[in-house]
């Protein structure tokens, strides 16, 4: 029927659209938890401080110890050179070759689910990180004294790794265009990407240090240990620690750049879930104008899908500034730039949701491939078999439609909730003023609900 | 107490709104389902089949592509899925997700039968050609 198939490469099947009553359903939970979850608030911030402990000195020691940060840091090598080989030298069907099913599923939606219970699980393993404190110790020894970084300007704080997440999404989604059909990205250009990211960071790191690009522009480090903020584990002064889940959030979105990043991610899923029905027909549109105006294709493919990223952007942009703008309408607030960064931890649950909710069944269906026949015949020869399990499938049936439908959304009202409960806790701490906190919470409950519907909204109209 | 009654209108609004515009558009996409029902009878007479078998759809390919576009098969879980394919160049047809492939000689046709085990939305293509022709949807 539709002029644009945006299917992913990868997926050899796509979810049911969520039927209509449990969209009513999910969208009537959503409000009776909002108004519930202002009825019980409470007065005093309880996740301002995350109460971190310390966890036995022995685990720590040999967890944080050398010999398990090289073993780890040396598998991140490993399996970015093993996704890197696979892409150049591999398969070019996209759902043989272990390179876009690693990077694409397990890393880019694993990391974040590991990360959002746990904590930065990432960090350990990230692969420039371990080249560049290599780099950065040998050089330490040769010259005696550690090498001299540039100072990184503070004003620009994450805002690298926003521009570089939309870059990743952008080149997962829109990039991989051949012949005016969006077919994926394929694994040959995902390898020179992988090469071509990967030099950009060393150099970065080179530049300003390994640890501070980490912090700043490392987009992978940026987007997954946004989630871990979520998580109840730590790392502080060298020792491992427990900490309350969702409380080191407040702490993050401190850095100038932040809301970019964590709007960044609900704008690029959003779009990626409104190309699949909400957006079809004025993508369609915009595709024929630009292919009328005498652009080739591919160029128009990728100038509609690129001009509705943006939109996205815009748009989730829009719906929090308004919630920000709301809020300092309220007797007593702080001001607007400080509510923009003092609330922007809050959607950090929604864009957990919405990535769930999106690439859920994506996840668990392509993960029997890559422990199966994705690592036995990483390059997709068809000749290979390491730990005979070339031959193994998915086994689809593992999920049903309505399981997926309760999963997804299950979790856009977890997130919601989970939202609201930061915002809430916030206001209490912002506004000495109970009543006056609660006020201001009528536009963030807004937002909440309008982010949340709005997903729900997409998932009831995907490949309708 | 004006306030949360203000906001539980607006609230209940945007609900409205959204569920509104989440019906309109099944109702527009069962109206453009029903559609290309009739075109597979009409096929099917054309190519003089039985009576019996006019109820399969069928999938007219030319050269590689697909006549009239990615024509859309509609299952319950639990059904038999049954269609036929008509090519004038030989290829392979492969249903994704079932992994099931058919043979299909050179103005010659197919049939693909399988039962309905797995819910989703699966695309059935040609691996000569490569092209997507149909999209089979089976509903829980």
């Amino acid at each position: 029927m539709s002029l644009l198939p945006f299917a992913h490469a990868l997926a050899a099947r796509q979810d049911l659209p969520i039927p209509a009553w449990l969209f009513a359903w999910g969208a009537a939970i959503v409000l009776i938890v909002s108004f519930f979850a202002l009825s019980v608030s409470w007065r005093e911030p309880r996740f301002e401080k995350d109460r971190w402990r310390p966890l036995g000195a022995r685990l720590s020691r040999a967890l944080l110890g050398a010999p398990v940060q090289v073993l780890c840091g040396a598998i991140g090598v490993f399996l970015l050179g093993l996704a890197v080989y696979a892409g150049l030298r591999g398969t070019e069907a996209p759902d043989r070759n272990f390179a876009l099913t690693f990077l694409f599923v397990t890393c880019w939606l694993g990391f974040p689910l590991l990360s959002v219970v746990f904590g930065d699980v990432f960090r350990p393993f990230n692969p420039w990180r371990a080249v560049g404190r290599v780099a950065g110790g040998a050089l330490t020894t040769l010259a005696g004294r550690p090498p001299a970084h540039l100072r990184y300007p503070e004003w620009l704080g994450r805002w690298p790794a926003a521009i570089g997440l939309v870059a990743v999404v952008w080149l997962e989604i829109v990039y991989g265009v051949s012949g005016g059909v969006s077919v994926g990205l394929a694994p040959h250009a995902a390898g020179v990407a992988a090469l071509v990211y990967t030099a950009y960071t060393l150099t970065m790191m080179a530049l300003f240090g390994t640890e501070r690009w980490c912090r700043n522009g490392e987009v992978f480090s940026v987007y997954f240990g946004m989630f871990s903020q979520l998580g109840c584990f730590a790392v502080e002064d060298g020792r491992l620690g427990r900490r309350r889940p969702l409380a080191a959030a407040g702490r993050w979105a401190s850095v100038p750049g932040s809301a970019a990043v964590v709007i960044a991610s609900i704008a690029t899923t959003s779009f990626d879930g409104a190309s699949e029905g909400a957006f079809l027909g004025a993508l369609e549109w915009t595709f024929e104008r630009f292919s009328d105006a005498g652009f080739g294709l591919t160029l128009a493919l990728r100038l509609t899908d690129t001009i509705f990223i943006g939109l996205c952007l815009a748009g989730v942009a829009l719906i929090y500034l308004i919630g920000a703008w709301g809020m300092s309408t309220v007797k007593g607030a702080p001001p607007l730039h400080k509510l923009w960064s003092g609330f922007a931890h809050t959607l950090i649950p929604i864009a957990f949701a919405y990535l769930f909710a999106h690439y859920f069944s994506l996840f668990v269906f392509q993960e029997q491939a890559q422990f199966t026949y994705l690592l036995s015949d990483p390059l997709g020869t068809g000749t290979t078999d390491l730990f005979g399990t070339a031959s193994s499938g998915i086994d689809f049936q593992l999920l049903s439609a309505n399981a997926i439908w309760y999963v997804q959304v299950g979790s856009l009202v977890i997130g919601h909730l989970v939202a609201l409960t930061l915002a809430h806790d916030r206001a209490t701490a912002y506004w000495g003023d109970y009543r006056q906190a609660a006020r201001s919470q009528y536009w963030m409950l807004a937002v909440m609900v309008a982010f949340t519907c709005f997903g729900l909204y997409l998932l009831s109209v995907a490949n309708a | 107490m004006t306030h949360p009654t203000k906001a539980l209108a607006v609230l209940l609004a945007l609900v409205a709104s959204f569920a509104l515009a989440a019906c309109g558009s099944s109702d527009e996409e069962t109206t453009a389902e029903t559609a290309p029902a009739t075109t597979t009878t009409e096929k099917a007479a054309r190519g003089g089949y039985g009576k019996t078998e006019a109820s399969v759809p069928t999938v007219t390919i030319r050269d590689g592509e697909p006549a009239g576009g990615v024509k859309e098969l509609e299952y319950e879980a639990g059904d038999r899925i049954r269609f036929r394919v008509r090519s004038n160049v030989a290829d392979e047809v492969h249903v994704h997700g079932y992994d099931v492939t058919e043979e299909v000689p050179a103005g010659g046709s197919a049939t693909v039968s399988f039962p309905a085990e797995i819910e989703g939305i699966f695309e059935v293509e040609l691996h000569g050609s490569g092209s997507q022709i149909a999209e089979l949807r089976v509903n829980p």
